[in-house]
């Protein structure tokens, strides 16, 4: 279980180093960190379901200006993980999967707290660069600046490290407490989170050529399913 | 007075660097550090032997300073070139500022709308559509389709900005970005549709007769208007899903 950690905390810190500090190469999306993190602790394929409900959710809030989107990197890590463990030892079910879905919110709201602290200790760097350059040293500012990519750095390996961790206990310890039944009367939820998902992106795409296109897609595909369920 | 020419070396470190724009984001100057740090390797080619210009040059670039970091590729560049002729004595100082500061604004709004309003969207919904196929392409998916965008244009802004702010504006025009963001936004729209449309039939009971499906579907899609209104009033996805998880707690001990 070590190394799976270990793994998870290294590729946890490069998804969060993508997330603010470098490159926003899209690395840090939930799609890519759940499917990482379920093939880290066993079950890729779970992970990625994590993904596919995550990936949308939090598309509404946009990174603009001082605004914080919630954690959604971090809600990945801690689904991917706890959906790969679950099916290796209770079972994956729907109840389960919703459940741990719903909680990474939790997850998501911790992990943007924890961004807003490091961009503070970030303006306490910025202020002791802005004061070395003021005597005259000009490398300051690349000192300044690898402190600041140092703390996203660790910042985002040390949430990797508790979220797949809190992710492999809720499984562990949590779930099980719960009996199928029990886990199942969350399972009435599931069908609302991807809808929820669409809505995200429908907000973020919306414009007057966009209501139509929306809703008429949805019933061809969703008329073209039925149909396809009905002859197989 | 004749400023050094920038090296190819400085080039590539001011274009390798601009990928760290936001690495000391903080409140008071935003991605100011990683601005100067991005343009420094210039300014210590321009300001070669002039310390004390160099320094004014830093300073000028540690004010504050925030924009869509894929189009700050755009201001750096022009920043470059700017800071050239100032340091030839062909330009003022102050006027790098007012550059700055005029498309910052302006380009941070083009920006989010292009990038965080259409392209990620579309970029994320397609990745998950395929990820239901296999995981690994639907990663693919995403990751291409959103980098071969957002790299194409850093490296085409970077290049346009190099020319000059006439460059950076003649660029802007030509790029058309408005143009491509509805056409990237309505493309979203469609496959999101597809997404809500996939998964609203996949949570059918079996057995279900027409009508019993098409009242599932209706239920679908006013669910899917109902959080859109929530969106609009500022409602958070956070909120909606704390919501859920009451209800489900509340379910589980009913």
């Amino acid at each position: 279980m070590t190394w799976r950690f270990l793994l998870a905390i290294l590729l946890g810190g490069l998804c969060y180093l993508d997330r603010t500090a470098a490159c926003q190469m899209m690395l840090h999306r939930p799609l890519v960190v759940a499917t990482l993190m379920g093939a880290v602790f066993g079950n890729m394929a779970a992970g990625a379901q994590v993904g596919i409900m995550l990936e949308l959710i939090y598309l509404a809030r946009l990174p603009v200006g001082a605004s914080i989107p919630p954690d959604d990197t971090g809600a990945a890590v801690f689904g991917g993980s706890a959906a790969a463990f679950a099916s290796s030892s209770i079972g994956l079910d729907a109840g389960s999967f919703t459940a741990l879905l719903l909680l990474s919110v939790i997850v998501a709201e911790v992990g943007k707290v924890a961004d807003r602290f490091v961009r503070k200790v970030n303006g306490r760097i910025a202020r002791l660069t802005m004061e070395s350059v003021d005597r005259g040293d000009v490398q300051a500012v690349e000192q300044g600046l690898l402190a600041g990519v140092t703390l996203f750095a660790v910042t985002g390996m040390v949430l990797a490290l508790v979220f797949s961790g809190a992710g492999v206990v809720v499984s562990k310890e949590l779930l099980p407490l719960f009996g199928p039944a029990s886990r199942g009367s969350f399972a009435i939820l599931l069908p609302v989170l991807p809808l929820l998902g669409a809505a995200s992106v429908y907000s973020c795409s919306r414009t007057e050529r966009t209501a139509a296109v929306f809703f008429l897609t949805m019933a061809a595909v969703f008329g073209g399913t039925v149909l396809f369920r009905l002859t197989a | 007075m004749t400023a050094q020419a920038l090296s190819t070396r400085s080039r590539s470190a001011v274009w390798l660097r601009q990928f760290l724009l936001q690495g000391c984001w903080n409140y008071e100057g935003m991605q100011n550090m990683g601005f100067a740090y991005a343009i420094l390797p210039a300014l210590r080619d321009f300001y070669a032997n002039r310390p004390e210009e160099a320094l004014k040059a830093v300073k000028r670039h540690l004010e504050f300073f925030n924009t869509q970091p894929a189009m700050g590729a755009l201001i750096l560049g022009a920043s470059v070139r700017l800071e050239e002729r100032v340091a030839a004595g062909e330009a003022d100082p102050r006027a790098i500022g007012t550059f700055k500061v005029g498309l910052m604004g302006s380009l941070g709004a083009i920006g989010d709308s292009f990038f965080w309003g259409a392209l990620r969207p579309m970029a994320s919904v397609a990745g998950t559509l395929l990820a239901l196929l296999h995981p690994l392409l639907g990663i693919g998916a995403l990751l291409f389709i959103y980098n071969g965008v957002h790299l194409t244009l850093r490296r085409r802004g970077f290049t346009a900005g190099m020319e000059g702010p006439e460059g950076a504006v003649g660029w802007l025009k030509q790029a058309a970005l408005n143009v491509r963001t509805d056409d990237r936004k309505l493309l979203a729209a469609i496959l999101a549709g597809a997404y809500a449309g996939v998964f609203a039939a996949r949570f059918i009971p079996q057995g279900g007769s027409a009508p019993y499906a098409l009242g599932w579907f209706l239920l679908a899609a006013a669910t899917v208007h109902l959080f859109t209104v929530l969106f609009r009033k500022a409602v958070s996805p956070s909120e909606i899903l704390s919501f859920l998880l009451v209800v489900g707690v509340l379910n589980l001990w009913r």
